[in-house]
């Protein structure tokens, strides 16, 4: 009789893993809800700081303004400080990348892989999250991330989808469903990129009629360079409407004019 | 007329500073000239020998392919096809051999760079292990011994590469050590091979600064490429100064076996990715240049010492014109006597002018041979010790690691009758107003 409550612990502990597996339907979910909280139906206009670290150098610190309209695929960046970056710019019109320096005057089609501003980071670190639409998930566990418990996900990026990396890592606080960490992998299956997500906000977006999420940074490491690294913290997020006029190659070459 | 030679040379003799000085001069400007003509020639031969051992054919066969319009991977999907086309129809083909192309970023523990990678298999490229040397581990490790370490040999294997000293520097790198390369595929995927350096290779000027050879097994593991496709087919000839001739022949072959070709740029491949990314069509496309359009982006650097080696001779001719002149000014001056009493005992105008232009044209003869022939030996004698280039400026400049000359006949001739004529322009002013003289005038000097 002394043993049973033991043995019960027992069979409890062994079969606590099996019952919080998740069945595919729910990371598929996780991984839509991820997307659709950082989604906005109307526009959505940012100050961002990026500090790059980069070994055996100093380090740098730019700012820009991002604009967004998810509704049309439409991703303004435009670097306003400092002065030698001052006009520099991208603009994203469905799935092609542009870049424009004004000191040549020129526009140059850029790829998913371009480093923004020649940092750490990407397109798809300022732009909305799409991940249920470009990759796979498939359920790895659940861990402890700090003091946190999560959901570890992979994905694998769909046939003909042009994604940066074919291969993330994602963990997703249990709690919130926050992305709190993010491991990038090339097809050889090298760690290229890990990004940490310390700090996430939401704002009540009218045309949405509902929260948007947004990371009020991100940390990402270079993996392959150690020491490497950059961060970037949004500041001054605006969910009001932005002139269509933002989302034209002649609106960034005004700007430096 | 060999009397007016030996007037000449008499009084060639008679005023020996004067000639001497001129001489001189003389001497030193053609010598300067036939020695930068050969620096010029020089480096352009190292771009040529660098150019087709490192990165270009005398003919290359490349292509472009795009699954979508904003495409631009630089491939031949089929190998076979297009080598059958080339070793058809190419006069006075040498051999051929194919390459993978790639560009990407190179990694060590401490360091990166980014760079050319160049998929080669070593049982093709006789050519380019027999052209590469193994680097002093002092050109790459400060500190490091005369040893050369390394195995070109080893290239067959796969996931190893082959560097160039300065980039081993730059990536603090040696033999044995790992590389991370990292790129993306055709597709756009980020991808990354790791390779071992099984050696570092002597730097063959600016063209070895952006160039490496990888084992091409791992360019295509890193590229993702169907063993079907290459980079590029280059087209090796037995005489490279066909190159152009043949280019021609086989743009014809190509269209005539159902090819589509892009229009002829006398750019290097990785100048038109802009362009072709911004053409729109899909497929293959087959892109053939010769081996002077892949590296027309250093011809520029021949163009800029051209230009200051004439710029030079052209300010130091005109000192040579001045100082002729002023010396036969001075002759003339000096012989007006004997200029009236030569005219007085019937010697024509022209025979005067004659006489004064012989002595310069003598002068400048004798002096430019000189000239060319210290010149020439001056060049092949530092050809042959090909010393070092020190500083890493002059190495950008003359593509090179080494002091090279190049001396050609033509260049030679040229330089002797360009300062024979220069002395000859010279003294024409001054001959023809030591014969406009009028003998009464002249022969009062006398008096």
């Amino acid at each position: 009789m002394n043993r049973l409550p033991a043995l019960a612990l027992l069979a409890a502990l062994v079969a606590a893993p099996v019952a919080h597996a998740l069945e595919q339907a729910d990371v598929d979910k996780l991984v839509k809800q991820l997307d659709d909280r950082q989604r906005n139906g109307g526009d959505y206009r940012a100050t961002v700081f990026l500090e790059r670290k980069e070994r055996n150098k100093n380090d740098t610190v730019s700012e820009a303004t991002i604009y967004r309209r998810d509704a049309t695929d439409r991703l303004v960046i435009l670097f306003t400080k400092p002065k030698e970056e001052a006009g520099k710019g991208y603009l994203r019109i469905d799935k092609s990348l542009f870049f424009y320096d004004p000191s040549v005057g020129k526009w140059e089609r850029r790829t998913e892989r371009e480093r923004i501003g020649g940092t750490d980071s990407r397109r798809n670190d300022f732009d909305e999250s799409r991940l249920a639409e470009e990759y796979v998930a498939r359920w790895v566990g659940d861990e402890t991330l700090g003091k946190f418990t999560v959901h570890h996900i992979e994905l694998k990026a769909k046939d003909g989808v042009d994604v940066a990396y074919p291969v993330l890592q994602l963990w997703l606080d249990k709690e919130t469903g926050n992305l709190m960490k993010q491991e990038e992998y090339a097809l050889s299956g090298k760690k290229m990129r890990t990004s940490y997500y310390p700090k996430w906000k939401k704002m009540m977006s009218e045309s949405k009629g509902a929260e948007v999420y947004f990371p009020g940074e991100i940390r990402i490491f270079d993996e392959v360079e150690k020491g490497n690294s950059t961060t970037i913290v949004f500041r001054e997020v605006d969910l009001k409407s932005v002139d269509d006029a933002i989302f034209t190659k002649a609106w960034l070459e005004a700007r430096s004019r | 007329m060999w009397v007016y030679f030996q007037i000449a040379g008499r009084n060639l003799l008679q005023a020996r500073r004067r000639t001497a000085l001129l001489g001189l001069a003389l001497v030193f400007v053609t010598t300067l000239l036939v020695l930068l003509q050969a620096l010029s020639a020089g480096v352009a031969d190292s771009m040529r020998t660098a150019a087709t051992t490192l990165s270009t054919g005398h003919i290359n066969v490349a292509g472009w392919y795009k699954t979508k319009p904003s495409d631009s991977a630089p491939l031949i999907v089929d190998e076979k096809a297009v080598r059958k086309v080339v070793e058809e129809n190419t006069p006075g083909l040498a051999y051929v051999i194919s390459r993978d192309r790639g560009f990407g970023k190179l990694v060590s523990d401490t360091a990166s760079t980014i760079s050319g990678m160049t998929g080669v298999d070593p049982k093709q490229e006789t050519r380019l292990i027999g052209a590469l040397t193994l680097a002093k581990e002092s050109d790459y490790k400060e500190g490091g011994s005369d040893k050369r370490f390394g195995d070109l040999t080893k290239l067959g294997q796969k996931g190893t590469i082959v560097i160039f000293a300065g980039t081993a520097k730059k990536l603090n790198a040696q033999v044995g050590d790992q590389l991370t390369l990292t790129s993306q595929t055709f597709q756009g995927l980020s991808n990354s091979a790791e390779a071992t350096i099984v050696a570092i290779v002597e730097d063959i000027g600016l063209l070895s600064s952006f160039s490496n050879f990888v084992n091409n097994d791992t360019i295509r593991t890193l590229y993702q490429l169907k063993p079907e496709t290459t980079g590029a087919v280059q087209v090796y000839l037995k005489d490279i100064a066909d190159s152009d001739r043949v280019l021609g022949v086989l743009q014809e072959a190509f269209k005539k076996n159902g090819f589509e070709l892009v229009p002829h740029e006398s750019k290097a491949f990785f100048q038109k990715f802009e362009t072709i990314q911004n053409e729109d069509w899909t497929g293959q496309k087959l892109d053939l240049t010769v081996w002077s359009d892949e590296v027309s982006f250093l011809a520029s650097i021949i163009t800029g010492i051209d230009v200051v080696s004439y710029f030079l001779i052209g300010i130091l001719i005109i000192i040579i014109i001045v100082g002729i002149m002023n010396t036969m000014w001075i002759s003339v001056r000096e012989r007006t006597g004997e200029i009236g009493t030569l005219r007085a005992i019937g010697m024509g105008k022209w025979r005067v002018l004659l006489m004064f232009l012989l002595e310069a044209l003598i002068l400048g003869a004798i002096a430019a041979a000189v000239g060319v022939l210290l010149g020439a030996g001056l060049a092949i004698g530092i050809d042959a010790l090909a010393p070092r280039v020190p500083f890493e400026a002059m190495k950008f400049i003359l593509l090179s690691d080494k002091l090279h000359f190049v001396l050609s006949p033509a260049s030679l001739v040229k330089a002797l009758f360009l300062f024979t004529g220069v002395a000859g322009v010279s003294a024409l002013f001054p001959a023809y107003r030591a014969a406009k003289l009028p003998p009464v005038t002249a022969i009062q000097a006398v008096m």
